[in-house]
């Protein structure tokens, strides 16, 4: 009864606001994306439409330690800037010290994320996404508690967040909801677009020499062949799966996974449990071990590299791929990748010359945008000058 | 590339005039057969063909151009170069009225720098026979095609997917089944 009467009179101050033009309409600004060149606009799931107020709001909820249970960690603690927003970790550590099973994903450009998980092919909306780290206890990530009252009680107290709020949602009486705060996060996170690499001036801006020739030379090799790396890493995200707004499914459907031969355990599991892939979701025998291909775009500093962060660099990875899967001698998960039963088609090994080696080195360097990992619009607001 | 959407340009003559215009070009170079030496930027024809030939660059840009527009993830891109048909004619391949009978169980293979291979019918190819305006590639969006893409690419704009549209394009082998 108490939460009524507050409402209640929440909504009448809130209606008094507006007609002494204290507060603003509800109406919803625009959003202006400033798209890269090339890129197409990012697929914007009905019911929340970007506007800078949401775009702001997420961003200051994205590195807000308030958000994980014990204060420790917020979603920046896994997602850093200055690493394409992963965490540098084979594999992510919660706000309690539970590690997780994989290896922290970039967020630059998810909006184009078709899937945003490494084995999950039903996880396709960041506002979902969003509270699986918050609320999962499997393992526990931020370590919030269900349905997230505290949460907004702690957010709620803050003045901040008592006028970001009412900006971003302002059609909205009691905007502090847990949908608004995943709305919110999916809005900052749908922002974090860049494409300023080098190999966007060379290719995009048509800029010779923004890319050393030895890069020049690695592009033909990731795009020839024997190496076929464009067939799971593709279009202008390099990566499987990407969506956009006016995109045609693909003829067959569905979303491609591939099993590397990153191992090839004794037994029914040829991947180690937990870690087993789209497995983990269908029990398909066929689906195990079978991960998204990220995107290889500011790959030089997104290590360690796959799923598990099991491989440390991408001369690492080009091994991996040039045997046509890792070959693991001893320990528990000894086995021989190359034979794995489920294995892609398209890892079919191949030799590489060390010169040719250099300059696919040279050429996933090229991915990586400098700007993007220090730009003011995708940082930390809390420690923003003037704050 | 998907959903391909054919908006050829014009500029290509339709008619008693455009066919005129063929009629005398595809002559003249029946006169002066192309003999260039296969390198990384030529394309040869060859196999079940009266003239095998190979083309420099500077000969395919002085061939009636074409420009067909595909829809690249999300936006359009336009490929501009020669039709593979009249490639094919100018190397005495059976098109036109003599795309009847054993030409028509004939195949084209094209093969790429990197090993890569695709095939089409002959009567796919033949604009005479059908509408697919295949084109053998030099620029993207008027400019050259990229090192990975290049110098020359084979765009089959109506296919759903794109890989037929074989990049580093370097030969195309006729192969008549029945003789």
């Amino acid at each position: 009864m108490r939460r009524t009467i507050a409402a209640v009179v929440a909504a009448a101050a809130y209606v008094a606001a507006i007609v002494s033009g204290t507060a603003r309409p509800a109406a919803e600004s625009a959003f202006t994306w400033n798209l890269p060149r090339g890129f197409p606009a990012p697929r914007v799931p009905a019911g929340n439409a970007m506007t800078p107020e949401k775009v702001d709001l997420g961003r200051h909820l994205f590195y807000d330690a308030r958000l994980s249970a014990n204060r420790q960690q917020s979603c920046a603690s896994c997602h850093e800037q200055a690493r394409a927003f992963t965490d540098g970790r084979e594999r992510a550590v919660g706000s309690t010290g539970e590690v997780h099973p994989r290896n922290s994903m970039s967020l630059v450009n998810v909006g184009y994320a078709g899937v945003l998980t490494w084995g999950n092919p039903s996880l396709t909306r960041l506002e979902d996404q969003a509270l699986v780290p918050m609320f999962g206890d499997h393992p526990i990530e931020l370590g919030l508690a269900r349905p997230g009252t505290a949460l907004l009680e702690r957010l709620r107290e803050d003045a901040r967040y008592r006028a970001m709020f009412a900006a971003a949602f302002p059609a909205e009486a009691a905007p502090f909801t847990i949908d608004n705060v995943t709305r919110a996060l999916a809005s900052f996170e749908r922002s974090i677009i860049s494409a300023r690499s080098p190999y966007d001036r060379y290719h995009t801006d048509r800029v010779q020499d923004a890319i050393s020739p030895a890069a020049r030379r690695g592009e033909i090799l990731f795009f020839s062949q024997p190496f076929s790396c464009f067939r799971c890493h593709h279009g202008f995200m390099m990566a499987g799966a990407t969506d956009f707004e006016g995109r045609q499914p693909r003829a067959e459907g569905g979303v491609e996974f591939h099993n590397t031969g990153l191992y090839n355990l004794a037994g029914a599991l040829s991947y180690p449990p937990p870690n087993t892939g789209v497995y983990e979701i269908t029990q398909k025998a066929e689906d195990v071990g079978r991960f998204k291909a990220p995107t290889l775009r500011n790959i030089s500093v997104t290590g360690p590299y796959m799923h598990d962060g099991s491989i440390a660099t991408l001369d690492g990875v080009l091994d991996h791929y040039a045997a046509g899967g890792r070959t693991i001698a001893d320990g528990p998960h000894r086995g021989i990748g190359h034979d794995n039963p489920n294995k892609s088609r398209t890892v079919r090994g191949f030799t590489l010359t060390p010169g040719q080696r250099a300059d696919f080195i040279a050429f996933l360097n090229a991915l990586t945008d400098e700007e993007l990992l220090r730009d003011p619009r995708f940082s930390n607001p809390w420690t923003a000058p003037g704050r | 590339m998907k959903i391909p959407e054919r908006r050829r340009r014009l500029g290509r003559a339709a008619g008693t005039v455009g066919a005129l215009l063929l009629a005398t070009a595809l002559h003249a170079s029946q006169q002066t057969p192309s003999t260039a030496p296969a390198t990384d930027t030529t394309l040869s024809v060859a196999g079940d063909v009266a003239r095998p030939l190979t083309l420099t660059p500077a000969e395919l840009k002085a061939m009636p151009r074409t420009t067909v527009t595909i829809v690249d993830q999300g936006r359009d891109v336009k490929y501009t170069g020669v039709l593979v048909g009249d490639v094919l004619a100018r190397a005495g391949a059976s098109l036109g009225r003599e795309m009847s009978g054993p030409a028509l169980s004939t195949y084209v293979l094209a093969s790429a720098k990197d090993g890569y291979q695709v095939v089409f019918s002959l009567a796919e190819l033949d604009p005479a026979f059908t509408t697919n305006d295949i084109i053998i590639a030099d620029t993207v969006d008027g400019q050259p095609l990229f090192d990975y893409q290049g110098p020359l690419r084979l765009v089959a704009p109506h296919d759903k997917r794109g890989a037929r549209s074989v990049r580093m394009l370097q030969r195309l082998d006729v192969v008549r089944l029945r003789k």
